[in-house]
């Protein structure tokens, strides 16, 4: 078992500075600054998978994990491509911002000349007049992640993705195929070397723990090339010193609870659990089970949904909206009509493109209500683009359907949850104020069997001693 | 092309087989097409008596449970001797 180094003496780096074991500006509070951001992977795309109440526990599931963190590995993966910038001051742009961009992650140089990330890009610039601003490419990022993730799997089937450059791995009775811990993680390293760039692999901290907090805490508090392992009978005394700030939590939550002088997982446990409950509902009762060990949550499997995948190219880069946006209506089109699809509604969108000059853009939409509509699908995509432009003419634009909703929407129709629905539903018919999800069905229904199947009721004498005299139905004629 | 509208009544009685005892209370219904369900409990029963000046409605209504929990209005026209689901 590798030496086991105290969370609070080897720092993790903050979110877009990665040198801070070197150049460590704030000893004191880098480990809070850098973990409180970095939480925000439990909260963040495929949560759901992430942390779990153990209870339940499925045979394809792994107590002990590796996780493998690559800190700034978008900006990394820059450096690898630009390798000339590695001596600059380098910092990526924050993607997907029209007006005040912002700065997600800085380099060395750039963060000595007091760069942070969420600065505005004027501000940066008058801190740093050297300061190059890179153009986020995540087109590139999500291919390396995906390639990363792919070639893990030859260690173990149990890879769970955890946002990019970080990753878990279920390693449970992987003893006997490769070896005790520190041979796995040179396994999990010699495979991302087959595929990734040296200088990218060689930043990889890696920890194993019983559990992904654990891991993930390990994995953090480690270094390059010094893995953090934990063992069953030691995670206690690890999580022990472990800052507040590290757990999966709400930040009001931690900050609170900070600003009560609990500053470690250890000063936490020694709260009843009765009392943080009523204080702090369920994160309370969360955060006192992770700091105790109580709560381990097991790696599992990531499932990538098959998506359904349409894309144009452009003989000549286009940057006019006009016709970008008719693309979009085609793609959609396209997309709606693949047969792959099987009736399903469309529940989430991600659309792509590679930009003239290099570089690529995406934007990504999760619909508030699945549909199949096409021309509901393409005015949230060119209301997503408006807020949203690509910053050079597109060469190719991919449409992709990420998730899917159910087959059918005529559940909601009626439905009152509904934004929509709930603003038509005192609305009376007789004046041809009809929800337009209804009417749409209407006019369908009566392409397919010649006449509208739908009726209304009506009131013909509510107070009648006879049932069938009170009420009737009128045909519904859209 | 000029919509036409056509009312259709809500709540149609329907004819059912109602074997009932000597009080006259439902024991066994048999809706068209389903099998045979007993009577566990009646829950209401009340009589309308109506439009005695044009054509006379004379009923007596009752809320049943079947032995599989379904719940029934149903209703024994006094003047024809049928009972119906309503």
């Amino acid at each position: 078992m590798a030496p086991r180094s105290s969370p609070s003496q080897s720092l993790p780096t903050r979110e877009g500075f990665e040198w801070t074991r070197t150049h460590n500006h704030e000893p004191e509070n880098d480990w809070l600054n850098t973990v409180a951001i970095d939480t925000n992977w439990a909260s963040g795309s495929g949560s759901e998978t992430v942390f779990q109440p153990t209870s339940v526990r499925a045979s394809n599931e792994s107590r002990q994990a590796l996780c493998l963190w690559l800190p700034t590995f978008e900006l990394r993966l820059e450096l690898v491509r630009s390798p000339e910038l590695d001596r600059t001051s380098v910092a990526l742009l924050s993607p997907g911002e029209n007006t005040r961009r912002t700065i997600w992650q800085v380099s060395e140089r750039a963060y000595e000349s007091g760069v942070r990330p969420g600065q505005i890009v004027s501000q940066a610039v008058s801190l740093c007049t050297s300061l190059t601003l890179l153009e986020p490419d995540p087109a590139h990022y999500d291919a390396a992640a995906d390639t990363m993730l792919e070639v893990l799997t030859e260690l173990t089937p149990i890879v769970e993705p955890a946002g990019r450059g970080r990753v878990f791995l279920g390693i449970d009775g992987l003893e006997r195929l490769s070896g005790p811990p520190n041979q796995q993680i040179d396994r999990a390293l010699s495979l991302l070397f087959q595929v990734s760039p040296a200088p990218l692999v060689a930043a990889t901290r890696a920890g194993v723990a019983p559990g992904k907090f654990g891991a993930w805490v390990a994995a953090a508090s480690a270094q390059s090339g010094r893995p953090v392992i934990v063992s069953e009978s030691g995670l206690i005394s690890f999580l022990a010193d472990c800052p507040i700030s590290s757990l999966p939590i709400d930040s009001i939550v931690s900050h609170r609870l900070e600003r009560l002088g609990i500053r470690t997982l250890g000063q936490l446990r020694r709260l009843p659990e009765l009392a943080l409950v009523a204080q702090f509902g369920e994160d309370g009762r969360n955060a006192l089970a992770w700091s105790t060990g109580c709560r381990i949550d097991p790696v599992r499997p990531w499932h990538k949904p098959q998506s359904i995948r349409v894309s144009l190219d452009f003989p000549n880069p286009v940057g006019l909206t006009g016709p970008l946006y008719r693309v979009v209506d085609q793609l959609v089109e396209r997309a709606l009509g693949r047969s792959c699809r099987k009736g399903r509604s469309v529940a989430a969108v991600r659309m792509s493109a590679y930009l003239d000059g290099g570089g690529s853009w995406v934007i990504e939409r999760v619909l508030r209500e699945p549909t199949s509509d096409r021309e509901r699908i393409a005015a949230i995509l060119r209301a997503k683009m408006e807020n949203s432009p690509p910053t050079h003419a597109i060469e190719t634009l991919t449409l992709e359907i990420t998730e899917f909703g159910v087959s059918s929407t005529q559940t909601l129709l009626f439905d009152r949850t509904t934004e929509e629905s709930r603003a038509t539903g005192h609305l009376d018919f007789n004046h041809n104020e009809v929800p337009a999800a209804l009417k749409n069905a209407v006019n369908e229904l009566k392409l397919r069997i010649g006449h509208s199947p739908l009726y209304r009721v009506i009131e013909v004498d509510p107070w009648s001693r006879i049932p069938e005299r009170r009420n009737a139905l009128l045909n519904l004629d859209i | 092309m000029q919509r036409c509208h056509r009312f259709k009544p809500l709540g149609t009685p329907k004819p059912i087989v109602v074997h009932s005892d000597e009080q006259g209370n439902p024991v066994h219904v048999r809706l068209l097409g389903k099998p045979d369900r007993s009577v566990t409990f009646i829950r209401e029963r009340w009589r309308i008596d109506d439009e005695w000046w044009r054509r006379t409605i004379s009923r007596d209504y009752l809320i049943v449970i079947l032995d599989d929990e379904k719940v029934l209005t149903l209703y024994h026209d006094l003047l024809t001797d049928e009972w119906y689901v309503q």
